[in-house]
């Protein structure tokens, strides 16, 4: 399993969902899957599917509308699993902060792994993330095997 | 000879996986991108692998495994060199199962994806057959004594294989079954994990069964030549298939169902009526 979970790095099937956020971030993640960031080169592909997901990039503060449907879709990804926020919304929530309709960031709502900062979050500090995220990949997938037995 | 046979067995499918990574990475050049590495379909279903199993009831997985028995019986008889004919039916019986499992959940898009897979039978399993009954009478039905001159008597029957790859290797136009801007992978949707790995083997499977049969119409005098030109000839095809996708945008499905049945069919009816006309067969 050891040397599954070890190729399974190369391999990060993204969910994208934005959560309310002004499409700036999203702009920048789907800059990512455009030639010109090329996260294939990394094995990343976006599979729109959450039962085919392996790391969720999460944009926007989580509106409240919104809540139900983001726990919904992290529920569906099977395990082993990695949320990244990306921007400065979906890590805090700051630009709407005290607003009357959002949960103020994705961590109210769901476990997050990687936070990216940025208004909006730059590509290569996405890439960034998403390298870091997929450093913890090994430790979660034991984790998951060992809740599973 | 049983040896030979195992072997082909299992590099087959090694080299459809290969074929697959080529692919992505040709793709990704044609798009100006540098692409996975060549080795990314063998990460992504080890990956698959390591993911905890999930299905939607007993039959979707069953039908999984299903899909996979038949499409690597199907070509496991024919690298033993068996009867074409009897392969080409356990091979669509193995997408039959694809379809099932596509059904047997409660998903839309899932239903939206196992009908447009069903067009798709229709559209190449007739150009497919018609091919193998082309070989079928120019020589043999059986894969070990087909006859050496296949590209010479049925060079239409190769050509027509072209057609029949875009629909399998889901790619424009005729990306209809999964049509990943709007059904999202269509009968897969509702597949994960394991499962999904084990439908992608399935479809290496199928893959390798049908460039194989495309191999049988070259030959080479040595046993170097032989293998050089049977390696050449599948990703040529290949090759062909990525640039008509990266050419083209989707069709309707009924044009599809109308090209294959009409162009498709004819290709070989001209190749074989010639045949017939001048005495070949
Ligand atoms: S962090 Fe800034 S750019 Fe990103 S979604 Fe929020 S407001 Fe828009």
């Amino acid at each position: 399993m050891g040397l599954l979970d070890r190729i399974g790095v190369r391999s990060p099937w993204i969910l994208h969902f934005d959560t309310g956020s002004c499409n700036g971030c999203d702009l920048e993640v789907w800059a990512l899957l455009t030639p010109r960031y090329d996260v294939e080169r990394f094995g990343g592909v976006n599979r729109a599917n959450p039962k085919q997901a392996d790391i969720l990039l999460i944009t926007g503060p989580v509106t409240k509308k919104c809540e139900d449907r983001l726990r919904n879709l992290y529920e569906q990804v099977p395990e082993p699993k990695l949320v990244m926020a990306c921007g400065n919304c979906a890590s805090t929530g700051a630009p709407f902060h005290n607003c009357y309709n959002v949960c103020q960031g994705v961590d109210k709502v769901i476990p997050v792994d990687v936070y990216v900062p940025g208004c909006a979050a730059r590509p290569e500090a996405l890439i960034d993330g998403l390298i870091k995220a997929l450093s913890m990949w090994e430790e979660k997938a034991r984790a998951a095997r060992e809740v599973k037995g | 000879m049983v040896l030979l046979a195992i072997a082909i067995f299992i590099i087959g499918p090694l080299l459809v996986g290969l074929s697959m990574g080529l692919d992505r990475r040709i793709t990704a050049r044609l798009q100006n991108r540098r692409g996975p590495p060549l080795l990314q379909p063998f990460y992504d279903i080890a990956k698959l692998f390591s993911k905890r199993p999930l299905v939607l009831g007993d039959l979707q997985g069953m039908f999984a495994v299903f899909c996979l028995a038949f499409q690597a019986a199907a070509f496991g008889l024919f690298a033993l060199g068996g009867d074409l004919v009897v392969a080409f039916f356990i091979s669509s019986m193995g997408a039959v199962f694809l379809v099932l499992g596509a059904y047997s959940t409660p998903s839309p898009y899932s239903h939206l994806g196992a009908n447009r897979e069903l067009l798709a039978l229709l559209a190449y399993e007739p150009v497919l057959f018609l091919v193998i009954i082309a070989v079928g009478v120019n020589g043999s039905f059986l894969a070990g004594e087909v006859s050496r001159d296949l590209l010479g008597r049925i060079p239409l029957a190769l050509l027509a294989l072209v057609p029949v790859l875009v629909i399998l290797l889901e790619k424009s136009p005729y990306d209809i079954p999964a049509a990943h801007q709007e059904l999202a992978t269509g009968p897969y949707v509702e597949y994960s994990g394991p499962y999904l790995a084990v439908l992608e083997l399935g479809r290496w499977y199928q893959l390798a069964f049908v460039y194989g049969i495309a191999t049988l119409f070259v030959w080479g005098d040595s046993a170097i030549t032989d293998v050089a030109f049977k390696l050449i000839l599948p990703f040529a095809l290949l090759f062909a298939a990525i640039v008509i996708d990266n050419i083209t945008a989707r069709l309707t499905r009924r044009r599809m169902v109308s090209f294959m049945l009409t162009a498709g069919v004819g290709l070989i009816a001209v190749n074989l009526v010639v045949s017939y006309l001048t005495g070949v067969i």
